[in-house]
């Protein structure tokens, strides 16, 4: 009888390591990789006082995409791989005061930061619309940066990549 | 030039640099990407690029009016974790500072503790199953919860 010419294709039969450890060490594998490739959403929480002005001008003018709006207390914007939660201080759900009754407020200096490609002009059009600034002298150490702030306050750096800038890759 | 268009930068001020980026690695599972001490280090967990910026950064130098930047404030990171007691019990028991105790909601339980600079870190178990890609409106609650 002709050799079936499949048989050339088909892989040998290699038999199964029998010993427990194996499976042990094989199972910690999976795991570890599982761990290390496990992805979430970076994600940051900012507080406003107007949503419907916030929402505008994170979408009009850096590009955001408006996912969720939840009434006028909670929005759920996009930008890539950014994921920027929008909530409203108060005592309503979702206003995230603190057991003392202390209600969270905009401002701070912990930002969000926006890579763009021409900061010189992107700060000019972004002015131009009446956008504030806290700071736009362009600085920084590899990168050139400014800072700006939302209807509420709150910061949002641009920066444009400089010589020598540098990031690891994944 | 390395870039990855994935990546997502965020800044903390903070006081002191080098607790910050021992406080991340060991106590948020953020590992260390560079560390130019006392100024400046960058820690990353996933895709998200943690800036650590101290006072003698270029980011720590004042505004133009004079105000001058540093740690604290409300915006925060909003960190998923899979056992949010645990991860409560672990961090009270590493001396970690809260600002409140677990707050549970039908969209799922967080809490809001504080690195060595006292900026605010937001703990989130979703009750659902958390999806990382973009969830569909009616599935939102006020709190950012969403499950599948």
């Amino acid at each position: 009888m002709p050799a079936d010419p499949l048989d050339a294709l088909r892989l040998p039969i290699v038999p199964v390591e029998p010993r427990p450890e194996l499976a042990a060490a094989l199972l910690r594998r999976l795991q570890q990789v599982d761990q290390s490739e496990r992805r979430t959403t970076p994600t940051i929480r900012y507080f406003v006082h107007d949503m419907a002005a916030a929402i505008e001008f994170y979408c009009q003018h850096l590009g955001f995409e408006e996912e969720v709006r939840s009434g006028s207390v909670f929005a759920m914007l996009y930008r890539g791989d950014l994921r920027l939660l929008l909530s409203v201080p108060g005592t309503h759900r979702g206003g995230h005061a603190l057991p003392d009754g202390t209600l969270p407020t905009p401002g701070g200096w912990n930002r969000i930061l926006i890579q763009v490609a021409d900061l010189d002009s992107t700060v000019e059009s972004l002015r131009r619309v009446g956008v504030q600034f806290r700071d736009d002298r362009p600085a920084g150490i590899g990168v050139r940066h400014v800072l700006l702030e939302d209807p509420s306050g709150n910061p949002i750096e641009l920066f444009e990549p400089a010589g020598g800038y540098h990031e690891r890759s994944r | 030039m390395i870039q990855d268009p994935d990546t997502v930068h965020v800044r903390y001020m903070v006081d002191d640099v080098g607790a910050a980026v021992s406080f991340y690695t060991t106590q948020l599972g953020f590992t260390l990407l560079t560390n130019f001490e006392p100024a400046f280090a960058d820690v990353k967990r996933g895709n998200l690029r943690l800036l650590l910026s101290g006072p003698s950064s270029s980011a720590g130098r004042p505004m133009p009016d004079g105000r001058q930047p540093g740690p604290g404030g409300w915006n925060r990171l909003h960190l998923l974790v899979d056992d949010i007691e645990a991860e409560v019990a672990r961090l009270h028991g590493a001396g970690v500072r809260f600002r409140n105790d677990v707050i549970a909601g039908p969209g799922g339980q967080q809490i809001l503790l504080e690195d060595p600079s006292g900026n605010p870190i937001e703990l989130f178990q979703p009750a659902g199953r958390w999806r990382s890609a973009p969830a569909t409106a009616a599935t939102a609650g006020p709190d950012g919860e969403t499950t599948p």
